[in-house]
């Protein structure tokens, strides 16, 4: 289920209104109901995925952290996707799934089991690290194949093809999940938590699989830690009218920032990173000026609703956002673009290589396997790899580069204004890469840089003042939310002027109402 | 519940409660009809309970405001135009109803030609237009034979069925205010300012399906197929009254300068097929065939110029003149058309006799 689809606008009120006439006892049953019917809703055979990552992390967690559980509850709970195959198996049929998946399924949570209890016949000592290591096999396998196994087939047909190999075995056509990096990341990050002493196994399977899958910010963040939102799922909350007040407005900036500036972006970005566009200079920039706008309003307008969403039932989600466009440095930029993503790199990929401890090579090496990373986890395609080798440039460039290093380790006393918009422009160049469709076609847009003869193409001033028209009222939200350092709270104006705002926000949003474009971290 | 409503949410609230409550009470005549979007058969008809009728623009019919009795005054030959943006021209007294109304008055003929052209509008919404104006005593209806703007007669058409619909999409769009914006964004700032290109790849909404209708070899076939069955309707509804009615079959510029043509569709074919006693065709592309296409029509399409109209307007006087006996124009009546309209009056503009009310819009 979308955000922004009506179903959700239905959606959401009833599980509120639910939420907060049930018991506390019974509240989280409804949200994990709620959860799996989001999700389901997209997709039922892919809870299974979901029920998986769930199982294998609650039981190694709490492995992980000395309780034992008994082995016919482990054989249950990693039998769970299986159960749950079996189910669409035998209740629609034309769900296409298969005995032979079912009889997959359980093979491997029989496997799982297996190697489960064999790590507890293991010494002690040896023990949380191999159980670490058995989560993060079969959560990366899991995501590995669906996200990743196309991309490799395809990279490892070209290698053999190049090489003079005859390589025309068919590939497996898979559906990529929704969020499954998102959920993958997430549970990871809890097991690690545990292995590493930083949080405590969570004890309650209700209440682990919650955290898991929890609605809001399931399928496309923020990525969550176990110790952040687990106790606000046990905590017996009490309702208090800021959840209302404070999720409706995250809700409100959310909706604002999806629909009328990112979509009203996306039509001009789809037409310049189009194949077959003809791009001049003009059409290069504003095209990726407008990507992005778009990028960033339609993820961080989903981390709002996320936000707005699990506000309302009592829950804070981390900030995902801080004004990223104003960075004066690639680190800063990182600190204020999908922070979760980034502190979850920094925490368990950056500092376990080493971080910035080891010689000066040691940390510039970290930083480019990273960002080499972090654009592999965003889509299994050479571009993103190519745009996480980019910004792991950039972050290395200002670390040896002089007149950038100056301005990366002097601080704010060498930023000035020039420094926004040099790396305003980095960025922008490093969202051609994301955005371009191909290598050839990122080619062209560079060349197109140098064309800047208007008879080629389309004419662009009229789409400019589209562009502008859509930019502007995001950037003025933006002056006004400075002051409070967080993208949405327009604290401290007085009541009137914030109820105005309020409501051209709202008709901005209904002139934009009938655009029916997903989310673009989804397929993330 | 006094914290869970806060000022600012009041704001909200009241500012959007005022502003449609303002919109229902104090313009209840425009809105009346509004969302059928041309399909409510009286939307722009206001009639008066002395007889007098009014036309304005409502309920999506951008009439030229226009006031007229219901009864036609005897001795005056009444003509009611029905159309698209092609007879609606440039403005009031550059289309060719009243340079028509004109012609006639020059001719010592009582007179009076109504515009009822609605740019935009495709057959179908033309029918209803035609269906309603049945009751106003017309001499003669002139109605524009067109294929274009099927589509958009469709996507009105699916626009009114949403409003009323109970699907939960367009709860936000029962707001008057809230549709009017969406529609007013979608028409003025989109249409205007993203290329057709990029609409027609991209197609996101109606507007950009349009653009890629207008290209798509099958949706034109089934226009002019539509074209052709609503208007041997029409003849057959308006013959059914005994009233006469002249078919304009209309044609657009095509190719690029010098090789530049005026194409008809076949509409002339099928209007000649129609043509019998009561029945009168005149065809844009032998009418304006005479003179060098540019200095007729304005662009690339089937709208005219000035100098078009005025040229239509002749054309049609004479069709008249010489069948003046048989559509019952009185000869040699005295010329009560003949008077000069008041500047920017659009009611006296339309040629011929009209009555002292002054229009309200």
């Amino acid at each position: 289920m979308s955000f922004i689809s009506w179903q959700y606008l239905i959606f959401l009120p009833a599980i509120i209104v639910l939420y907060w006439s049930l018991p506390a006892r019974w509240r989280l049953a409804l949200l994990l109901g709620a959860s799996y019917f989001f999700y389901g809703f997209w997709d039922v055979r892919f809870l299974a995925l979901v029920l998986a990552t769930t199982g294998i992390d609650f039981i190694c967690g709490l492995s992980i952290g000395g309780q034992r559980l008994g082995v016919a509850r482990v054989l249950v709970l990693a039998l769970l996707p299986a159960l749950w195959l079996l189910v669409c198996h035998l209740f629609s049929p034309s769900l296409g799934v298969s005995a032979a998946l079912v009889g997959f399924s359980a093979g491997l949570g029989i496997i799982f089991v297996a190697a489960h209890e064999a790590i507890w016949a293991l010494v002690r000592e040896n023990r949380p690290r191999c159980l670490l290591i058995l989560s993060v096999v079969f959560c990366l396998a899991i995501l590995g194949f669906f996200k990743y196994f196309g991309f490799f087939v395809d990279s490892a047909k070209s290698v053999l093809a190049a090489a003079g190999f005859k390589s025309d075995w068919a590939g497996l056509k898979i559906i990529l999940p929704v969020g499954i990096s998102f959920y993958t990341f997430q549970s990871l990050g809890y097991v690690i938590d545990i292995y590493k002493g930083r949080s405590p196994a969570c004890g309650d399977f209700l209440t682990f699989a919650t955290f898991d899958a929890f609605f809001p910010q399931m399928v496309a963040g923020p990525i969550e830690r176990g110790r952040h939102l687990i106790p606000q799922l046990q905590a017996g909350l009490v309702f208090q009218e800021t959840y209302i007040q404070d999720g409706l407005r995250l809700i409100l900036t959310g909706f604002f920032k999806k629909v009328f500036v990112a979509d009203n972006c996306a039509i001009l970005a789809n037409y310049a990173f189009d194949p077959q566009t003809t791009l001049n200079g003009y059409w290069a920039v504003m095209g990726v000026v407008a990507f992005a706008f778009q990028i960033y309003a339609d993820f961080s307008g989903y981390t709002d609703i996320a936000r707005g969403s699990a506000k309302l039932l009592g829950i804070d989600l981390v900030e995902n956002f801080k004004f990223p466009y104003f960075s004066h440095t690639p680190s800063e930029f990182w600190g204020r673009w999908h922070i979760s993503l980034s502190t979850w790199f920094r925490d368990y990929l950056y500092i376990p290589l080493g971080g910035n401890r080891g010689a000066r090579w040691e940390t510039l090496r970290n930083l480019g396997i990273v960002m080499l990373l972090a654009g592999l986890w965003h889509g299994a395609s050479w571009i993103f790899v190519l745009w996480g080798a980019y910004h792991g440039l950039l972050l290395i460039l200002y670390r040896v580069a002089p007149p950038l290093a100056a301005i990366r380790e002097d601080g704010l006393s060498r930023q000035s204004a020039w420094t926004i918009p040099l790396m305003a422009a980095f960025t922008l160049v490093g969202w051609a890469i994301f955005r371009s469709p191909s290598l050839a076609h990122l080619s062209s847009w560079f060349a197109a840089l140098g064309n800047w003869d208007q008879s080629v193409g389309l004419a662009w001033r009229s789409s400019m003042v589209w562009l502008v028209l859509h930019v502007t009222p995001l950037l003025l939200l933006q002056m006004l939310t400075w002051k409070h350092r967080d993208e949405t709270s327009l604290t401290g104006l007085p009541w009137a002027l914030r109820g105005v705002i309020y409501t051209l926000m709202l008709l901005l949003i209904i002139s934009s109402a009938e655009h029916d474009t997903e989310f673009i971290y989804f397929q993330f | 519940m006094k914290r869970l409503v806060t000022p600012a949410f009041l704001v909200v609230v009241c500012l959007l409660g005022l502003a449609e409550l303002g919109a229902r009470v104090f313009f209840s005549s425009d809105i009346t009809g509004r969302f059928s979007y041309g399909y409510d058969p009286d939307a722009g008809f206001n009639e008066h309970p002395d007889g007098a009728v009014e036309l304005y623009r409502a309920g999506g019919r951008r009439f030229h405001p226009q006031s007229f009795m219901k009864k036609r005054p005897a001795g005056t030959f009444r003509i009611l135009v029905v159309g698209d943006s092609v007879p609606r021209g440039p403005s009031f007294q550059a289309a060719y109803p009243w340079q028509l109304g004109e012609e006639l008055k020059r001719r010592h003929i009582r007179a009076e030609s109504i515009n009822l052209a609605v740019p935009g509008y495709g057959p179908r919404r033309c029918q209803i237009v035609l269906r309603k104006i049945l009751e106003f005593d017309p001499s003669l209806i002139i109605l524009h034979v067109n294929d274009a703007n099927k589509w958009e007669d469709e996507r009105e058409w699916r626009r009114s069925r949403e409003f009323l619909g109970w699907h939960p999409r367009h709860w936000l769009m029962k707001s008057f205010i809230f549709r009017r914006l969406y529609e007013a964004k979608l028409e003025k700032v989109f249409w205007r300012l993203v290329p057709d290109e990029i609409r027609l790849k991209f197609a996101q909404n109606d507007a950009d399906a349009q653009v890629a209708a207008s290209r798509d070899p099958v949706e034109l076939e089934a226009r002019i197929r539509l074209a052709k069955e609503t208007t041997q309707e029409n003849v057959a509804l308006v013959r059914r009254q005994n009233l006469p009615i002249l078919l304009i079959t209309q044609c657009r510029l095509q190719g690029k300068l010098p090789d530049v043509q005026l194409t008809d569709h076949g509409l002339d074919d099928l209007a000649k097929r129609l043509v019998a006693p009561g029945v009168y065709h005149l065809s844009m592309k032998e009418a304006l065939g005479e003179v060098p296409p540019m200095s007729v029509f304005s662009n690339y399409s089937a709208h005219l110029r000035e100098f078009g109209h005025q040229f239509l307007a002749r054309k049609i006087c004479l069709l008249i003149l010489a069948n003046r006996e048989a559509l019952g124009v009185s000869p040699g009546a005295p010329a009560v058309a003949g008077e000069q309209p008041e500047a920017g009056s659009p009611r006296r503009a339309a040629a011929g006799r009209l009555d002292d009310r002054m229009p309200r819009r």
